[in-house]
């Protein structure tokens, strides 16, 4: 029942364990941050043909697309924006002409957004223009203003990103002070450690990155990336991939070393590319104030109420009527193996990973040149060695102290790249986790007759008609977008929230218009005509696997003291059902502190055999 | 009563442990450990594992070649020198201490036969009324015993009447034919190294014969897959595999558009295995449970946390920077709401397009045709061989049920020599994916690996394939993970065992075969030895001498766990002096100074003072901001009974605020020495009052 674990995650150990690699981060190293730096000349606003969307308009549907993917990804991060060449000014101490701030650094909230609607579309000119203006043109009064967003802020920030969002390749008019005052800023803000981006739209003519902005923009994370795309963006989703790119600093989950053998030790970075977004938890809030409430958990002695502090307690668990107590660094000595890293083991074949050999999501890794120089060499030799001989690393992981190891297949991925040559996957290793023996169940197969050939050829018909190209990122998770209109509807005072569009469900209609008559066709192949596939299926399907299920509930058993002691002599309680242990707690009148089966186990037993 | 009762059971397995202790079972060639302590073992390493994953399964021993009788069967000097010293129980910790203690080799022998008849008995006589999924027995001998063969036949047929299965566990294999992996699904028996039939008596020749031919007259062409070596049995799982409880089965509808329905069963194959057990907190003295309150009480983030009622509050959701109260009641109202379990097909696609690496989910789950439909198995086989040729999947919505999240995923077809099905595994939604860009590697120059180190490179992953040809061509898997039992669980059980039985020794180090499971081959590491010191002198390692403020959270990982801890303690510090100055006060202040003193205390203690430095400077830009200035004196005023300066303290990046930063370091006489772990402490746990010290 893995279906509902989920959504009790929390009692999970070890799933919280995982939870704090990724949220962890913030409390650690710092919060993200990222300012849109937009301009808005009239430039700006002029519309594309065929009655495109401004500029403007579409730097603004991405900004909002950021902002929701924030609020819903990581509610934590800065998000700043600000305009530049504008008319009116509004800044901190508007000590700045010609740039006004509308969001200053912090989470977005609900507000925000409505704020950003406010930009949007024909009418969401006419309020810039209302609201701010355009007017002169001085990027180094506003990057200024940027830095000094940057520095009013008392958080600790680990990544600050500022992107610029404009078409003109030349800003200045010809005015070299301007230009130098610009560049002098840009590289003050650069020094503090801010990344500067360019997102630079379609002009008529071209846009010439070489004129002005290459002094700008920091310069590319390494020297081969073209760092500079030199096509404007034209299109929102193409603004949108390029933005979302940029946006989202990578962290590693953390950093190991992967030793190949004796001595030789490279050193690299463990990625999470793919992690089940689940909803967040839940805040505690006070009923009168809707202020947050924090929970304090305290354990003291029963008796004489004093405080116990770590030293004071220990754990244990109860077998039968014997109770093993251990410390609780035994507890996590227990599963300690060795230290975190890589160990290689050997190399085998692609066909030798299965299909179903898949117990979690993968992994990426990446060399990590900062730790040990030398591994990025390394790491490429290897591959482009194993996807050349198409075969995978089959190492030992081991993620963090006092974790027991698993095995992984290290699956070699060359960098793949899309139409618009940029990077649709990254080169590296995925880390494809590998079932133990306890991880396999037995299942006994059903057997059954197997189809004719005229049987299969219909199905390839029906299968060819209904085929399309999966794209992994096609799919929303409707669970989410549904809290998340939620929220937004009560954050937001709205009547009711927008109705979400349920990827998942399938488009009936649409199949069996694509079918037409071959549904039927096959159907009449497999079977008999008096045949009801979604009928209840026949009554004698009560074997082994359903055995009891529905009688089970209704089973209301009083059970005597005898029989009960002759459970707990056997130790075979454990074999009663968690209703019938309740019931017998209730017939002894034990108060029990939990609902737990063991710990129901536990009082009778301490019950029974007084 | 009796009726209910019963219902109320899940069911189970029983399982008898029948071991041969008889004379010959002590003998050993040199250096060669006896056949009685390694099946003692096998029943051992078992016992412990049924134990400690409590397991619902009765299990019985009979032993053989016992110098006493006591059995149902022993009359007129028939079914002699065997014993049943446990009739079918729960195995507890009791068991394990008498096999431990009370295990102990005899000096007679007994015909393995007999002892069979008598497990066969037990079991039919201690299941009568009860009903048991699963019967089996599991005998471990050397069959170096004359045995009668006149009632073979009978036994037989009893046996399949009875539905009991059998194992043997033998000091040898088989026969030796290496016997192919059974598909790769579950963990199979493996080809054993022990020379074949060489040097095995006649007794044991005839036995061998006649284990055979029970094993094959019971489950035809795989009964000699129930066959191990007790090595094998000690390094797999085998004897568990039998008893097994199989996976719940999970029926549901096919459907493909409104009209092409397909009845179908599905059962979670492949699932991680967790430890199931969790720790109670127990007093150290008394080791009582009940010694230990936990107390959880709400409050509000002021400066008296005044406490709050559970009843009082409610629940809300943080979107953005905003938090929305939500009600329980509420959210069950407007939460997404699925229509119940299904299997809808939304369309089939090419296998390639989706990505292994993009696998998500916890499980792969096996879908049949619903058992004894043969409409549905022919529906179901048609659309598996068809996506099967097409090299296609079907791209599905899943539910588990009502209450469950629907899952988008791939439903794979799988053609097996004796079966069919669907593999489903869960994939990604858009929400999940995080796209990364990471530099390129390939084209990198600075990167680019010569031809001579790519050679060297070659030359160890050749080295090192764990993949060989035998004599017949056929590529064998010489590391075969699937069938490694997770060493995790062998460990905690050792553990447990051990302490059970000496509650005041240390705990033992990790057994080492258990070790050696998790090494390379020896013979891989062997061959590597070379090719590795190639590639050693051919590309140059080394690590980079780290500054310290390089030093992040993600480090944690495998370099430095304890730059971790200082970072999240100055973070709470940091946090704990920034709400304290939110109260103007003078007794505020020297709470806030003692935090202060105890961040400076971190960050000479973990040699970085970058943080204490700039969170003094800001501190100290925002006092006319924040009306700080009667605490920024008490700070000053300690100046004379400064104390000496640490060196990186002083190193602060902005000069003209040095002289006052260093002031700070006077109020550490005023509050004596911090113990690092206190200040953590009480931090965390109580968060209310720093007079503590």
């Amino acid at each position: 029942m893995a279906e509902r674990r989920e959504y009790y995650q929390n009692e999970d150990d070890e799933v919280e364990e995982d939870e704090e690699d990724s949220g962890g981060d913030y409390k650690i190293s710092g919060r993200d941050s990222l300012v849109f730096l937009v301009d808005a000349s009239k430039e700006m606003f002029i519309k594309g043909e065929d009655g495109e969307p401004s500029n403007f308009d579409m730097t603004m549907q991405c900004v909002r697309s950021v902002y929701t993917s924030k609020i819903i990804s990581s509610d934590k991060d800065l998000v700043a924006l600000v305009f530049y060449g504008t008319e009116q000014s509004k800044n901190p101490r508007n000590s700045f002409k010609h740039v006004y701030v509308y969001h200053d650094l912090d989470s977005p909230g609900s507000q925000c957004i409505l704020d950003i609607d406010k930009l949007l579309g024909e009418k969401g000119a006419q309020f810039a223009e209302k609201t701010m203006g355009s007017g002169e043109t001085s990027l180094g009064d506003a990057l200024w203003c940027c830095s000094n967003l940057y520095s009013d802020i008392k958080l600790r920030l680990s990544h600050k990103r500022l992107m610029i969002f404009t078409c003109r390749d030349e800003h200045h008019g010809g005015d070299g002070a301007k230009d130098r005052q610009a560049r002098t800023k840009a590289a003050d803000l650069k020094e503090t450690g801010v990344v500067i981006d360019l997102m630079h739209l379609t002009k008529p003519g071209g846009f010439d990155v070489s004129l002005f902005f290459c002094d700008i923009v920091s310069p590319p994370e390494d020297e081969s990336e073209l760092g500079l795309q030199i096509e404007p963006c034209r299109k929102l989703e193409d603004l949108q991939k390029r933005v979302r790119a940029k946006e989202l600093k990578k962290r590693s989950q953390s950093r190991l070393t992967f030793s190949l053998g004796e001595g030789v030790n490279l050193a690299v970075g463990v990625y999470v590319l793919a992690r089940t977004a689940t909803k967040p938890s839940a805040v505690k809030l006070h009923r009168d104030t809707n202020e947050p409430v924090r929970t304090k958990t305290r354990y003291f002695h029963a008796h004489n109420g004093g405080i116990l502090l770590p030293n004071d307690m220990k754990r244990a668990q109860v077998y039968g009527k014997k109770q093993i107590v251990m410390e609780k660094d035994e507890v996590d000595e227990i599963k300690k193996f060795d230290d975190p890293g890589l160990v290689l083991m050997g190399f085998k074949p692609m066909d030798r990973l299965k299909l179903h050999h898949h117990i979690r999501p993968a992994l990426f890794i990446y060399p990590e040149e900062e730790q040990i120089s030398g591994s990025s060499c390394m790491f490429t030799a290897l591959l482009l060695n194993c996807s050349e001989k198409n075969l995978f690393a089959l190492c030992r992981y081991i993620p963090r102290r006092n974790t027991p190891p698993r095995f992984v297949a290290l699956v070699p991925q060359r960098e793949e790249l899309d139409q618009s040559q940029t990077q649709a996957t990254p080169p590296g290793f995925h880390v494809i986790f590998l079932p133990f023996a306890d991880d396999i169940r037995t299942v006994d197969a059903h057997v059954g007759p197997t189809a004719s050939d005229e049987q299969v050829d219909k199905m390839k018909e029906i299968v060819h008609k209904l085929r399309f190209k999966y794209k992994s990122d096609a799919f929303e998770n409707p669970v989410l977008q549904q809290h998340y209109r939620n929220l937004e509807a009560l954050a937001l005072n709205m009547l009711e929230p927008e109705p979400i569009e349920d990827l998942t469900m399938p488009k009936v209609q649409m199949m069996d218009a694509r079918l037409g008559p071959l549904a039927q066709e096959f159907k009449d192949l497999v079977y008999p005509p008096d045949y009801n596939p979604e009928g209840k299926p026949a009554a004698k399907r009560k074997t082994a696997e359903s055995g009891g299920g529905a009688a089970e509930k209704k089973a209301k058993v009083e059970m005597s003291e005898e029989e009960l002691k002759n459970h707990v002599a056997k130790c075979t309680l454990g074999k009663l059902t968690v209703p019938v242990l309740k019931d017998a707690c209730k017939q002894f009148g034990i108060r029990t502190t939990g609902t737990k089966k063991q710990e129901l186990i536990d009082a009778l037993t301490m019950h029974l055999s007084k | 009563m009796c009726f209910h009762l019963f219902l109320s059971f899940i069911l189970q397995s029983a399982l008898v442990l029948c071991m041969d202790v008889g004379f010959s079972m002590s003998n050993s060639e040199p250096g060669q450990e006896p056949s009685f302590e390694q099946a003692k073992k096998v029943i051992q390493k078992f016992v412990q594992r049924q134990v400690f994953a409590e397991n619902k399964d009765e299990v019985g021993l009979v032993l053989f070649g016992t110098d006493g009788t006591k059995n149902g069967l022993a009359e007129d000097g028939q079914y002699e020198n065997i014993t049943v010293h446990r009739r079918l129980m729960m195995p507890d910790f009791e068991l394990l201490e008498e096999i431990e203690s009370k295990l102990q080799p005899g000096g007679q022998q007994a015909d393995w036969l007999d002892a069979l008849v008598v497990c066969m008995d037990l079991l039919q006589e201690e299941t009568m009324g009860k009903k048991f999924e699963r019967l089996n027995i599991v005998l471990l001998t050397d069959l170096n015993v004359q045995t009668s063969a006149d009632q073979l036949d009978v036994i037989i047929d009893s046996l399949k009447k009875a539905r009991i299965t059998l194992q043997f566990f033998l000091p040898f294999p088989v026969d030796g034919e290496d016997r192919a992996d059974g598909g790769g699904d579950g963990p199979g028996p493996s080809a054993a190294p022990v020379r074949p039939g060489k040097g095995l008596s006649r007794q044991q020749t005839q036995g061998l014969e006649m284990v055979k031919n029970i094993m094959t007259s019971l489950e035809e062409e795989d009964g000699l897959e129930e066959v191990y070596t007790f090595s094998d049995a000690l390094q797999k799982l085998s004897i568990f595999k039998r008893i097994d409880r199989r996976p719940m089965a999970w029926p549901c509808h096919l459907t493909i558009g409104s009209s092409l329905t397909i009845r179908i069963v599905g059962y979670k194959a492949v699932t991680e295995e967790k430890v199931k057990k969790s720790w109670a907190i127990v007093e150290a003295q008394s080791h009582q449970r009940d010694d230990v309150k936990r107390e959880t009480v709400y409050c509000l983030d002021d400066d008296n946390e005044t406490e709050v009622q559970k009843d009082d509050t409610i629940q809300g959701f943080r979107y953005g920077s905003d938090i929305v109260p939500f009600s329980k009641v509420d959210e069950d109202q407007m939460k997404y709401k699925s229509d119940g379990k299904c299997f809808s097909v939304l369309g089939f696609t090419k296998q390639e397009l989706i990505r292994r690496h993009q696998f998500m989910g916890s499980q792969v789950v096996k879908v049949f045709a619903a058992r004894d439909d043969e409409h549905a198995a022919v529906a179901l086989s048609a659309l598996i061989r068809a996506l099967d040729s097409l090299k296609m999947a079907a791209i599905v919505r899943y539910a588990y049920d009502r209450r469950s999240n629907p899952q988008v995923g791939a439903a794979f077809p799988c053609i097996k020599e004796k079966y069919e099905c669907l593999l489903y595994v869960q994939l990604p939604f858009m929400e999940d994916l995080r796209q990364f860009t990471f530099p390129v590697l390939e084209n990198n120059k600075k990167f680019k690996p010569s031809e001579s180190q790519l050679s060297a490179v070659d030359a160890l992953i050749d080295s090192m394939m764990l993949v060989e040809k035998d004599e017949d061509g056929e590529s064998v898997d010489v590391f075969k993970v699937n069938h490694i039992p997770n060493p995790q669980f062998q460990r905690l059980f050792q553990c447990l065992h051990h302490r059970g039985v000496n509650p005041d020794d240390p705990l033992p180090p990790v057994e080492p075969w258990l070790k050696r499971d998790l090494e390379r081959p020896q013979a891989v590491s062997a061959r590597c030895q070379t090719p590795l010191q190639d590639v050693k002198t051919k590309f140059p390692l080394k690590v980079v001498v780290k500054k310290k403020e390089q030093k992040t959270s993600a480090d944690r990982g495998g370099f430095d766990n304890r730059c971790f801890v200082t970072l999240t303690a100055c973070q709470q510090l940091t946090h704990r002096i920034e709400q304290l100055l939110g109260n103007r006060s003078p007794e505020y202040y020297m709470k806030s100074i003692a935090c202060i003193q105890a961040f400076r205390d971190q960050s000479v203690s973990s040699g970085n003072a970058e943080l204490f430095n700039s969170y003094m400077q800001s501190l100290k830009r925002s006092v006319p901001d924040r009306n700080l200035q009667e605490l920024w004196d008490l700070l000053i005023q300690g100046k004379e009974q400064s104390v000496c300066y640490y060196e990186e303290v002083q190193a602060a990046p902005v000069q003209e605020d040095t002289g006052d930063v260093d002031d700070l370091v006077s109020v550490s006489c005023l509050f004596g020495c911090f113990n690092d772990k206190h200040i953590i402490y009480y931090i965390c746990e109580c968060n209310s009052d720093l007079q503590v010290y």
